[in-house]
């Protein structure tokens, strides 16, 4: 919203020198937020007013002139225009080099030189009302009409924004910051704000009474909940004309176009009170006004020719016969001032807020009226705006006659009351506040202030009274904010220590992360919680148990992720354009349509929410046992390196995503904890992924289980050598690992100097005939009581040897 | 002899010195003084000689012996100096080698240092949960029933779960603060804990504006807390991330779960407050709303507001995370691009 600042001085002596920046700043602090603030005059810099001493041809162009014109201070100069108006004697406004204008009232502004034009030299522009943002004040409807001042009492050489009375300053405020603030959406109660702040005394709009007792205007309210407060009055003997220039330039400075007297009155008076109003021609009202609720399907024409289908949601003002406006939003065509009108019914009336919104957002049509009404405003304020609008149709109409009045409001709003104990207030601020500055504060911004003894009894004045202010807290910040947030100091916290914080499960999920990040030099990823349809199909296969967002991003993003799986793959895919070998992860939730618990309200069931971790390893489809490798490591040291309770892996139930034979479950104890393996050749497919082998695992991070401490165990150093002594064999190629490191430590109880058996390599190919398989281990050999001799450690070997041979029909190479 | 074992003690001097390596000076060596070396050759003659010669030469083929082992001794020293001897042309320009690792995200990191930030004030950490009902996204927050917030133009509601009383409605959270009553619920006062996570907004996107992001609050609750207290929670946020200390000021705001609310704005650092086109010209940059606890939603957790009070902050990590290194598109952090996050280690 913008505010002018003469208009804001109409209410309250602000000092002449106020510094705008100090005003903006102080209201930003106290009371809304001023995005901006502008002097109106900056825009007519540079611009003067000139007068014609004669209008020559141009001796090159037949539709340009040559005018001689009068720049003030005895300055002529020649400008070339093409204006179809111009004559000797005329007052213009000519920019001189260095201003801003608007070429035809289009584009950016750009900056006047002194040009040649057709081989005559021209010192500046003679302007058009659109080339220099005056087309809203004075419009023209024939091309190259140039802006005529000559009605204007302004000689030669004036700058055009004292010509017009323009130098004002322009606040813009954003209206976020008021939301909350029904009466702060006009120049008065901004202008209430300002006196408290600088202890200044504020102007009283004068009631209206009367001069006698008038007819009674019928109106007939058939929702007084939605329409608590209606007041009608009827003038005749108007007619439409121009408003006062300096009336019009109110409204233009602050974004409204200036229409005619009647409908620029209503405006004022909504921009001056932030109450809406309206006029209605009279004499096309069918006998009386009703505001009603509106019947299904019922038609209306707007005053912007849009018409409505409307429902029984929305409120009417209608006459017997048929609606002719929608309530609190816009005014119909039938009844809108016309040329001919010269009868109004003035309306002032006071509408439910909730209702004005949903009737707005439904027929897209959020007017200035509706964004006031829907932040709920008093009906007191009624009043206010009907005696400033009878003021101003007087001043403007002095041969107005107000024949008809009326005022429904069969319930009178109730101020809020509230008390507030001083020393609650104290506590709260961390400081006292004097009495006499609180009560000073408080009644200039209209509220009433009595103490007793510890307590303090607020009545809260009307226009705050809707919701805004409604118990002791809003109290508290009307006395802070006043104060000066500024003036308080900052607080230490104090505390009372019962125990250090430990929390173990948040704690994992740190550990974890840096421990794939730092150590196994994965990527952290974020991704979105719902997921394409195109890697649904492709990993999950099946869209069972999905949760669903009503209005999805997009019609493809409608499932919300059960697995992380999805959307990792669309990062690998997103990935593979740049990179060859790479690895991801994510923690998030994977959320189901089922399993619904109730952990904090009984009648709030919530779906299952588990916390993930999910990771994928890319590289070359040529090496998937390093891939494989590489993944199973990550895993399967994840647990030391973290402190928890350790995996164990086991084949039980395949993934569907996963290939026939490169996959596993992944335990903790007897409890599933997630899946490793990688992606099929088909599910790749599907998500554009080939020619690269992704390894993805997915592990539920909510059944971790954190140790308490640290697990590392001691051991004490060997006091003898241990010996590292590789041996290859050739086995079947379906003989494990697993089963071959097995029957190796196996052979401990034979020869106890076998310390351990590690797996270093396996190798397939040259060398090794088909359905074979070479295996390279170690065996680390050794006596915690001497050094083994050559021959003692050889006959270990032998040992293992001959039982693998035995057991697993392993070969000697 | 006395000839011949001057010409061998000089010519095994001077094929000492012309071993280039150690190899060599190994062969030398056997050459000179091996079992069947030259000079042991030499030494077998001395049995000829008469007794006084035996005698007198026997004591000089010792002393070139022991001569010749002290030359390659010295000589392999030398060697084995001059090799390991780099190169006066080694370039040590040349750039050194990335160790492994990746990174967290770089809101993570950010959420990390906020965390231990807190952790060193004795806050707790809370995670809540994506999915909430409309009671604890609203109700318990005191946003009245019309507010715009509710609609679907604003928060991502769940087909099927859609209608009906607030407790059933279900959707993606649209804000943190709902979780602040579920960690009252279910702990007892006084509560300091922060409770970082990301939040859900129907909205279009652009380069400042995003569907997903990151919101992180601290709340603090406890009896007759001033709300000036507040500020050295905002302070302790700002000075942990920008690594100095920054001016903040509280002004005037409005949310409905706070009364009152504030707009908490700090120092512009790029102008340092005189006013540039990064704070619009102001010296201050919104940074965060806060505020003390609605009654209502202190009442909503269980708690007598005529008791406990507090102070709320509410911080956009993602905005926070553009200003520390100047990132000019917000959608970057969910674009899983590893040219992105992988600078940010």
């Amino acid at each position: 919203m913008k505010l002018s600042l003469n208009w804001i001085k109409k209410y309250v002596p602000l000092p002449e020198d106020m510094d705008l920046n100090q005003l903006a700043y102080d209201l930003t602090m106290s009371t809304v937020e001023v995005e901006g603030t502008e002097n109106l005059a900056d825009q007519f810099k540079n611009i003067v007013v000139g007068v014609i001493e004669e209008v020559l041809p141009h001796p090159n162009a037949d539709k340009l002139r040559i005018c001689k014109t009068n720049l003030g201070g005895g300055e002529i100069q020649n400008i070339v225009c093409g204006g179809s108006n111009l004559y000797a004697g005329e007052k213009v406004a000519v920019s001189r080099p260095g201003a801003m204008v608007r070429w035809h009232g289009e584009g950016e502004p750009v900056k006047i030189g002194i040009t040649k034009l057709r081989g005559v030299e021209s010192y500046g522009m003679i302007c058009a009302s659109s080339e220099i943002g005056l087309f809203d004040l004075f419009p023209f409807t024939e091309e190259a009409t140039i802006l005529d001042l000559s009605a204007f009492d302004a000689p030669a050489g004036t700058n055009l924004a004292d010509a017009l009375d323009l130098n004002d300053m322009i606040l813009e405020i954003d209206n976020k910051s008021m939301t909350n603030r029904p009466d702060l959406w006009g120049h008065y109660g901004i202008a209430r704000e300002l006196a408290a702040l600088y202890d200044l005394p504020l102007k009283k709009i004068e009631p209206f009474v009367p001069d006698q007792v008038l007819p009674v205007l019928p109106i007939e309210i058939k929702d007084t909940q939605r329409c608590p407060r209606y007041m009608g009055t009827k003038l005749e003997h108007l007619y439409v004309k121009a408003a006062p220039f300096e009336m019009q330039t109110m409204l233009w400075r602050v974004g409204l176009r200036p229409i005619n007297a009647l409908v620029d009155i209503t405006n004022y008076v909504m921009l001056a009170t932030g109450q809406p109003t309206h006029a209605f021609d009279s004499d096309v009202i069918k006998d009386h006004i009703v505001v009603r609720r509106a019947c299904e399907g019922e038609k209306l024409l707007l005053l912007n020719d849009k018409e409505l289908i409307l429902c029984e949601d929305d409120l009417v003002i209608a006459d017997v016969e048929s609606p002719i406006g929608l309530a609190g939003v816009m005014g119909g065509a039938k009844d809108s001032i016309l040329p001919t009108t010269a009868n109004v019914i003035l309306e002032v009336a006071n509408f439910q807020a909730p209702p004005i919104r949903r009737t707005a957002l439904r027929y897209d049509n959020r007017t200035e009226a509706a964004t006031r009404y829907e932040k709920a405003i008093d009906p007191e304020r009624c009043q206010q705006a009907l005696s400033l609008s009878i003021s101003l149709f007087r001043e403007l109409y002095p041969e107005v006659e107000i024949t008809a009045a009326s005022d429904t409001y069969p319930e009178k709003l109730k101020c809020a009351e509230i008390d507030v104990s001083l020393n609650w207030l104290e506590r709260r601020l961390g400081k006292r506040i004097p009495n006499e500055v609180i009560s000073s504060k408080m009644s200039a911004m209209g509220y009433t202030v009595t103490f007793d003894g510890d307590n303090m009894h607020v009545v809260v004045p009307s226009w705050r009274s809707t919701g805004d202010v409604a118990i002791k807290a809003d109290i508290m910040e009307e006395v802070a904010r006043m104060f000066g947030y500024e003036n308080f100091e900052a607080a230490s916290i104090t505390t009372t220590f019962d125990s250090a914080i430990n929390q173990l499960e948040v704690d994992i999920e740190r550990k974890a992360k840096e421990y794939l990040a730092f150590r196994c030099g994965m990527q952290e990823i974020f991704t979105y919680p719902w997921m394409s349809d195109e890697y649904v199909n492709a990993i999950l296969q099946s869209t069972e148990g999905l949760l669903e967002l009503a209005a999805p991003p997009s019609p493809t993003e409608r499932y919300i992720r059960s697995s992380l799986l999805p959307n990792l793959c669309k990062a690998v895919t997103v990935n593979l354009r740049y990179y060859k070998e790479f690895s991801l992860f994510e923690t998030a939730l994977a959320i189901k349509d089922s399993d619904y618990t109730t952990p904090y309200y009984p009648n709030e069931a919530l779906p299952s929410q588990r916390r993930n971790l999910a990771g994928a390893f890319v590289g070359s489809p040529d090496d998937v046992t390093t891939l494989f490798r590489k993944a199973k490591g990550v895993l399967e040291h994840m647990p030391r390196f973290t402190h928890m309770e350790g995996f164990t892996f086991k084949k039980e139930e395949k993934p569907v995503w996963a290939d026939d034979v490169v996959w596993l479950n992944v335990f903790i104890g007897d409890a599933p904890a997630g899946n490793l393996a990688l992606l099929s050749k088909k599910a790749a497919m599907d998500c554009g992924i080939k020619n690269s082998a992704v390894m993805l695992f997915e592990l539920d991070m909510d059944s971790f289980k954190p140790f308490t401490s640290r697990t590392n165990q001691f051991v004490h150093l060997a006091e003898y050598p241990m010996t590292d002594y590789d041996i290859s064999l050739l086995f079947d190629s379906a003989i494990t690992w697993a089963e071959i490191q097995k029957t190796a430590l196996g052979c401990r109880g034979q020869n106890a100097n076998l310390q351990d058996v590690a797996f270093i390599e396996e190798y397939k190919g040259k060398h090794v005939p088909d359905g074979k398989k070479s295996v390279t281990l170690r065996l680390v050999i050794g006596s915690a009581n001497k050094t083994l001799k050559t021959e003692e450690i050889e006959a270990c070997v032998a040992v293992v040897v001959k039982k693998l041979t035995k057991n697993l029909n392993a070969e000697t190479r | 002899m006395k000839e011949k074992l001057d010409i061998l003690l000089q010519e095994g001097k001077d094929r000492i010195l012309a071993a280039k390596t150690e190899v060599q000076l190994q062969e030398v060596k056997a050459f000179l003084l091996g079992k069947k070396g030259s000079l042991t050759e030499l030494m077998k003659e001395l049995p000829k000689l008469s007794p006084e010669d035996r005698r007198s030469m026997g004591q000089a083929v010792n002393k070139a012996k022991n001569e010749l082992t002290a030359l390659v001794d010295s000589h392999r020293e030398a060697l084995l100096l001059k090799s390991a001897e780099i190169p006066a042309d080694f370039d040590c320009t040349v750039p050194g080698i990335l160790p492994p690792g990746g990174a967290l995200h770089p809101i993570t990191q950010m959420c990390y240092d906020l965390n231990d930030a807190f952790r060193s004030m004795g806050f707790e950490i809370f995670q809540g949960d994506d999915i909430t009902s409309e009671l604890s996204a609203f109700d318990t927050l005191n946003f009245p029933p019309a507010h715009p917030a509710r609609e679907s133009m604003d928060t991502y509601w769940l087909a099927g779960h859609d209608q009906g009383e607030a407790n059933e409605k279900l959707c993606l959270r649209p804000h943190l603060t709902g979780e602040s009553v579920r960690y009252m619920q279910t702990h007892k006062p006084p509560y300091r804990f922060v409770y970082p996570g990301r939040v859900y907004r129907n909205e279009t996107t652009d380069a400042r504006h995003e569907r997903a992001f990151f919101q992180y609050e601290a709340l603090i609750v406890d009896k007759d807390l001033p709300f000036t207290a507040g500020k050295v929670m905002i302070k302790s946020i700002l000075s942990k991330v920008f690594g100095r200390d920054v001016p903040v000021r509280m002004r005037a705001g409005f949310f409905p779960f706070v009364e009152p609310g504030f707009e908490i704005d700090m120092g512009c650092l790029v102008c340092g407050g005189k006013g540039c086109s990064v704070c619009k010209h102001v010296g201050w940059i919104e940074i965060m709303p806060g505020g003390t606890p609605h009654p209502n939603v202190l009442r909503a957790a269980g708690l007598d507001p005529d008791e406990y009070t507090g102070f709320y902050v509410n911080i956009g990590l993602d905005r926070l995370v553009m200003m520390r290194y100047g990132v000019d598109d917000v959608r970057l952090f969910h674009s899983t691009d590893l040219r992105f996050l992988s600078q940010f280690r």
